[in-house]
This record gives C-alpha cells, structure tokens and sequence, in this order.
C-alpha cells in the first residue's frame, strides 16, 4: 500500500518591536529574568491593554509579503488559560477576527515550486517562561517575554513532506525578517513551529488521524521528527503496531522520538470572548499602502539585483541573501567601499571563516561596517597583505580596533622592500638545502613551502606575490 | 476638600482589596489616573478604608445585602463630601439616593480605569457619589479626560460640566409612568412616554455580561504572585484551587463559575453572544431625538432582579446618568457625553 503525508504547520513569529504588546516594557531578548517586568505584564489588576500600534503594522507587513486578505477591522479576545507562564489567566489573541486569511507562499524543492496556501495570521501575545528545578521540585517564572507580541501563521494542510516543510520555514524567515517582522531566531525561540501530521492512503481525500508535534524550534529537529512521526504512523496503519489516536507530542532530539503529552486538544474549551479593553482596530487602504511603501527590499530582490546587476557569483549571492544581517552588512559597508565583488568576496570567504571559528551563525554576526571597508580597502591598496587584512578583520569583529591606527602602531604594512625580501629568502634556502635541491630537480610543489618560510620569517607581512616571483628567479637561478 | 476613594481603585502604599480577601494583603505600586489627578488640587485629603463588597459583585448574587457600600457610608457620615468608586451593577447608586445623596454615572470611556481593579470591563466606569451635584460634577471634571494609559476612551483631554438650557424633555418609559417618583418629578417637565424596549431582559443581559467579564478578570488571582496564596497545597492546580477556594467570597466564586458556564462550547452562542446582541439592540433601540433624558425609578425596595434591571440602562449602554434621592430615588439617563442636559434637568426640578 502506498501512503501520504498530510502536514499542516503553525508557526509563532515574535514581532520585532521595541516594546510589549501591550505596555511599554522592552521586548528585547536576553534580559535577565523578570527585569522587563512592569505591573500590567506582570498581570496586576488596575492595568488596561494598550495596544502597541507598531505590532500592527508588522503584521501587516507580514500580512503583505505572505500575499493574504487583510481584514478591514481587527479585533482582539480573551483565551481563558491557568498557567503560571500567563500572569493575567487569559492570553490576549485573535480569535473572531484576525488580521489577515487566505494568503500563500511559494516554495521551492528538488521537486519543483509548489505554492503552499495560508489559513490565517493571527496577533497574539506570548507567554513567560518557566524554568522547572528538579533538585528542588519547584518551578521558577520569568515573565520578560509575557506579552511580546507575536503573529501566529496558520498553514492549510499543504504539505507532503519534510523538505517542503524546511524550505517554507526558510522561505518565511527569508520573508519575514527581509520585511523587519520578525529576526526569525529559532534558537533564540523568535520562530517556534508546532507540526500537525497525518497519515492517509495515497489517492484518499480523508484525513488520518492527526498528531501535534509542540514547539519545535530547529529545521534540523522538525525534518528528523516528521520523518520519524510519518513513520510511526505507516508503520502502525501497515502493521497494527499500535491504535493512532489524535494528542498533542513532544519531539525528543537527544533520543530521536517523539512521546504523547496528552491526547486531543479539541477537548479544551478556551472560552474565547471579546476584550472589552480593546476597541476595534481599523486597516485602511492608507495604513496599508504606508506599511507597503516602508517595506525594505526582500530577498528575492537583492538576489536578482546582485547576481545581475552586480554579476556576482550566484553562490555568493544566495549565501549572502541567506540572511539578512548578511545582506546589511553587504549593502552597509558599500556605501563606505565601491567595490561590491570584493565585499562579497570577504564576507564568503573571511567575515563567515571567523565567524565560523567562533560558532556565530550568520544573523548573530556583529561587525562595524565601515571598519570592515576599511580593511578591504588596505589590501585593496597594498598597504597591507591579505593575511594581515584577515587578522585585522578578526580584530575589527572581537576587539573593534580601528585597522588604520593599528596597522600603523603594529607596524603591520606590507613589505615591499625587494632587499630585505631577497635576504630572508636566502637565508630561508641556507636552512632547507634538501628543498631547494628538489625544487630545482623538478618539484615545484617545494614553493609552497617555501613562500610560506618567508613569510614566516618576515612575520606575515611581505608581499605574497612578490615573494613568489622573487623565490621563482632565485631558486631558479641555481 | 475630603475625597473617599474606594479601595477598588489603587493608591501607592495603600491597600486595594477591592472588598476581596483575595487581596487582602495587595499594597498598591500606584497611583491610579483618578488619584493622581486628584492630588493636582488644592488642599485635598484622600481618604479610604477597606471595603466588604468584593469585586462589587454583591449584587449579581442576587442575595439581599445589608451592608452600606463604602463610598456611601463615607458622604453620609461626612468622612468626605466626594466618594469615588466604580458603580457597574447600580448597587452604590440605589443606596446613596435611600440615603439622600446623588450619584453621577459619566458617559463610558470618560474617565480613565488605569489603576482600577476590573470587574465587568466593558461596564467598569469610575462614577462620583455626593452631597450637591455641583461638587460632584466639578470633582468629575477634575477625573474625567483622555488617558493614554488606558485604551478604550473618548479622545476629549477635558470636560466642562455645566447646567445649561432649561425646556429638558423627559421620555418616560411606560411600564415606569405609575412610579410615584417618577410621576411626582416629571411634573414640571415636558414629557413623552414611550416603550423601553428589552426592559424585561435588562437583568439577564447584566447577569450574564457581569459574570463573563468578572469570570476572565479575576482569573489573575491565583495564588503565583500576588494576592493570598494557600500553604500546604498539592501540585500547580492544588494552589490554584486552594488559594481561590480560600480566598473567595460568595460573589467571586459564583462569578467564576457563571461566567466559565455561558462562556463554555454552545453556551457562548445561547448565552453570551445572545446578551451581546440584545446589548446591542438596546442601544439601538433609543432615540434621543424624542426626549433630551430617560427616567427610572432609583428606589431599593424591590427585588433584586428589578433593582438591576433599572440601574442597567447606563452600564449596558455606554451613557451618562444621574441619581438624586428625590421620591426615594429616580435615574436620569442622556445621550453619550450629555452629562451637561441631566445637570440642567437637576437643576430644572430645583434639586
């Protein structure tokens, strides 16, 4: 028997605004605990919503560049909800009229484009955090993300495998934090994924019997768990392994499984009902034509305007419009160097290399741009060599060291002085007589090794090429 | 000038139980809109006391109650010639005017509820309890006024309340037309009688509103990180259900439950949704083109369900009213932000 797949996904985006939804505490990530904290987000009685107008208008930024029908009046309820991670005991959301329905993004797969079509985006507010003690059997709250506001992206169920779900995701982040909407940092939970799966016959227009897989926060983790899901749910129609019945899961990426948390969510009755608190919200063609004209320029078209207009490499391009703290920096350090193919050429192959080292991802890169022009433009103009430019790089991204006046304090300019050059390789030759005999009996390969004793021994700050033609002529010599 | 706020509404390092032993040990971290306005005039004394209504729910329980609200015992025993307090089920109002003061109901969303305890948010609205109706409207001008820290408000910064024309017209409802009071005061008024649609619902549509706002807003007590909080639980639901048995009264605990039953699955259509299409029926339903005030009788000696079937007209639909003691009491209801026509009217009758 030949099966299907069925996914829908629901992925909560925090909004990248300044302050909550609903007071003015900063939304910021990375506080310490309960340090973004004022008497409304903290649930006190006494404390009105006010709406935060900028959630808002990236939402309907979000609404924009996933294509839906933006609703022309917005309402905002109350979702009755005991947990200690919602200080009020209701979440504020969207429920009878949300923001915008019926959109759709198109993806790409190694089998082909395929257009996977939206439900509905919805606001809401986020909850706080709990951090549970074992040791101690209590559990902590941290209410510094209770009320950021989120958009919740509600997909039909238009998925039929893993690698459709990966390339939505990325495309969204692409969409959403090209527009400012959101950063989109899984691992910082700013894009958290909640996978409903279910398994039918090929050919049948009835679904299975569906599985939530909660808060996954990983591309990497979501494609693992709906590989194992699917599979579990084949092997259980083919086999009779166990009976399916619909509940909420939980993904465990340590032991590659997932495991029941409770069975089906239909039973929860939220009690939705109107806040009061609220007034209606009006989305004029005016707020929406504002929204549209501010939106900066998405991935697809920097992608087309670097690759054709630039005639950069397509591979560089894709890696830089990848991210968009890449594409800022590639568009910031222009303005202060003109040469976008080397911009390019450093941020492949040197900005990621040392970021790589240092296990930043490419969204968490932090680099002033006009200092990393300039360390282009030192190497552009030989004042240094390219490894020297590579360490002031580093030095630019750990310590924000001026490259100019470091350069000069650590005397670090090229030597182009042929002299000096020409007695280093002498004494380099002095040393590895075995080398320089196989250079000359034909092993050119030798030179490497060479080039690289000069430099060595001139501290890394001669002139490669130069080197290079002057080893050439006098180990050729004889 | 002596103020009385009730404990409802929240001064810095003052309790604000809202008559709850929920909150019997809730020390406020500020000032509400209302309090810090008030302290910008002169010489003033800001007084309070625990109240015993909790949430001002008393009367959604439909049990008589002997207890004087706070704010009326306050003017009545001349503590303050000003009480503030908020007055969504119509409870305060019937005792001030048994008790021979006014009470002003401002138009909904003209006085800010930043640092007032909800109960029933859609028909919270901090009103004035006092001797003369001048005092109180010209403290009601000193309260009133836009306020970004609250989110459902008229955009106005300032009110001016003041008498102004005479020749108020006064629509009588009919089924109210044989009430002494209301016989007696519009006497000397041009007056109409018409039909006031719904009236026999009013007291549904209150009860079952009420009980759905209170049920979300009193969710937040729960024992985590204010308010009282059980020793000795078991588990998360253990101090949740400790806690709020505890620490709620009658009138919390049958919000709760009320609120969560016409809320739940099919409920929320046969119920709430119903009571808020009829809400707005009600509004639609007036027509103040043919009269400048509606009358209600204000008295309390009938029944619970009439005493807030004739106090709901104001709460359900957003407008102004007043209360005055005149025949044991009697109600003024005007257009949104007419508060200046029932003021005339006040004066009109000599009160």
């Amino acid at each position: 028997m030949k099966y299907e797949v069925v996914i829908g996904l629901e992925v909560h985006v925090e909004l990248a605004t300044e302050s909550k939804l609903f007071c003015a505490c900063s939304a910021k990530f990375g506080a310490d605990a309960n340090e973004n904290v004022c008497p409304a987000c903290a649930g006190m009685p006494g404390m009105p919503a006010v709406l935060n107008k900028k959630a808002v208008d990236l939402a309907i930024a979000a609404s924009i560049v996933t294509n839906s029908e933006i609703a022309p009046e917005i309402t905002f309820d109350k979702k009755n909800y005991f947990y200690p991670d919602i200080p009020t005991g209701y979440q504020i959301t969207q429920f009878f009229a949300p923001i915008c329905t019926n959109g759709w993004v198109e993806i790409e797969t190694s089998s082909g484009k395929k257009r996977i079509t939206l439900k509905q985006i919805h606001i809401e507010e986020d909850a706080g955090k709990l951090i549970h003690d074992p040791r101690t059997r209590s559990s902590l709250v941290d209410f510094n993300r209770t009320s950021v506001p989120l958009v919740e992206i509600v997909s039909n169920p238009d998925f039929r495998a893993a690698d459709e779900v990966v390339a939505y995701l990325e495309k969204l982040k692409s969409l959403l934090s090209f527009s400012g909407v959101s950063d989109c940092k899984m691992q910082e939970g700013s894009m958290r994924c909640d996978v409903n799966i279910s398994v039918r016959e090929a050919g049948s227009s009835e679904l299975g019997v569906r599985a939530e897989i909660k808060n996954m926060n990983s591309l990497k983790a979501i494609a693992r768990a709906i590989e194992y899901e699917s599979g579990r749910h084949i092997n259980a129609l083919e086999n009779g392994t166990e009976t399916l019945f619909q509940e909420t899961r939980r993904w465990d990426d340590d032991i590659g499984a997932t495991f029941s948390m409770r069975e089906k969510e239909d039973a929860t009755d939220y009690r939705y009902f109107p806040n009061p608190e609220l007034m209606p919200v009006i989305i004029d063609e005016a707020w929406i034509s504002t929204v549209r004209d501010s939106l900066p320029e998405p991935a697809e078209a920097k992608y087309e305007r670097m690759t054709i207009a630039l005639g950069l490499p397509v591979a560089d391009c894709k890696i830089i419009t990848g991210s968009v703290n890449l594409s800022r920096i590639f568009d910031e350090t222009q303005k202060h160097f003109g040469k976008p193919k080397e911009i390019a050429n450093w941020i492949i192959g040197d900005l990621l290399g040392i970021a790589g080292a240092a296990n930043t991802g490419d969204d968490d890169i932090v680099i002033d741009c006009e200092k990393f022009a300039k360390v282009i433009q030192l190497v552009s103009d030989n004042v240094v060599n390219r490894g020297v430019g590579k360490k002031l790089l580093a030095k630019v991204m750990d310590e924000g060291i001026d490259p100019e006046a470091y350069v000069e304090e650590n005397s670090l300019g090229m030597v182009l002085d042929t002299g000096l050059l020409e007695s280093a390789i002498r004494e380099v030759m002095a040393a590895n007589e075995k080398s320089v005999a196989e250079y000359r009996g034909g092993s050119e390969k030798v030179l490497g090794f060479f080039v690289g004793q000069v430099m060595k021994k001139m501290a890394g700050k001669a002139d490669p090429k130069l080197v290079n033609e002057l080893l050439v002529k006098m180990l050729g010599a004889d | 000038m002596d103020y009385f706020i009730d404990d409802s509404i929240m001064q810095k390092g003052r309790p604000a139980t809202a008559g709850s032993k929920m909150l019997a040990n809730f020390i406020s971290p500020l000032d509400a809109t209302v309090v810090t306005r008030l302290k910008t005039l002169a010489n003033t004394e800001i007084h309070s006391k625990s109240g015993t209504d909790e949430f001002g729910a008393s009367a959604l329980t439909l049990e008589p109650s002997d207890n004087l609200p706070a704010a009326v015992e306050a003017v009545k025993n001349g503590t303050a010639s000003i009480a503030i307090c908020n007055d969504y089920t119509g409870s305060v109002r019937l005792a001030a005017a048994a008790n021979g003061l006014s009470y002003i109901h401002p138009t909904y969303g003209t006085v800010s509820r930043f640092g007032l305890i909800p109960a029933a948010s859609s028909m919270d609205q901090i009103g004035v309890v006092c001797n003369s109706l001048s005092d109180g409207f010209s403290a009601l001008e000193a309260i009133a006024g836009a306020n970004p820290k609250d989110g459902a408000m008229f955009p106005d910064e300032r009110y001016s309340y003041q008498p102004g024309k005479s020749g108020i017209k006064i629509g009588v409802p009919a089924h109210a037309a044989k009430d002494p009071a209301v016989s007696e005061f519009v006497k000397n008024f041009d007056s109409v009688e018409f039909e006031l649609k719904y009236f026999d619902v009013y007291s549904h549509v209150m009860l079952i509103l009420c009980f759905a706002e209170l049920c979300h807003n009193i969710n937040r007590y729960d024992g985590i990180k204010f308010g009282h909080r059980a020793e000795n639980f078991q588990g998360l639901d253990g101090l949740y259900v400790k806690s709020r048995t505890e620490a709620f009264g009658f009138s919390a605990k049958l919000a709760a439950i009320m609120g969560a039953f016409v809320l739940s699955g099919e409920n929320y259509t046969l119920y709430y949704d119903k009571a808020m299409r009829i809400r707005r029926l009600i509004k639609e339903s007036l027509d103040f083109g043919k009269y400048d005030a509606i009358i209600l009788p204000a008295h309390s000696e009938n029944d619970p369900l009439t005493r807030l079937a004739y106090t709901a007209l104001p709460q359900l639909a957003g407008l102004p009213s007043v209360t005055v003691p005149f025949g044991g009491g009697i109600s003024l209801i005007a257009d949104v932000k007419r508060e200046n026509t029932l003021f005339s009217a006040i004066k009109e009758a000599g009160l």
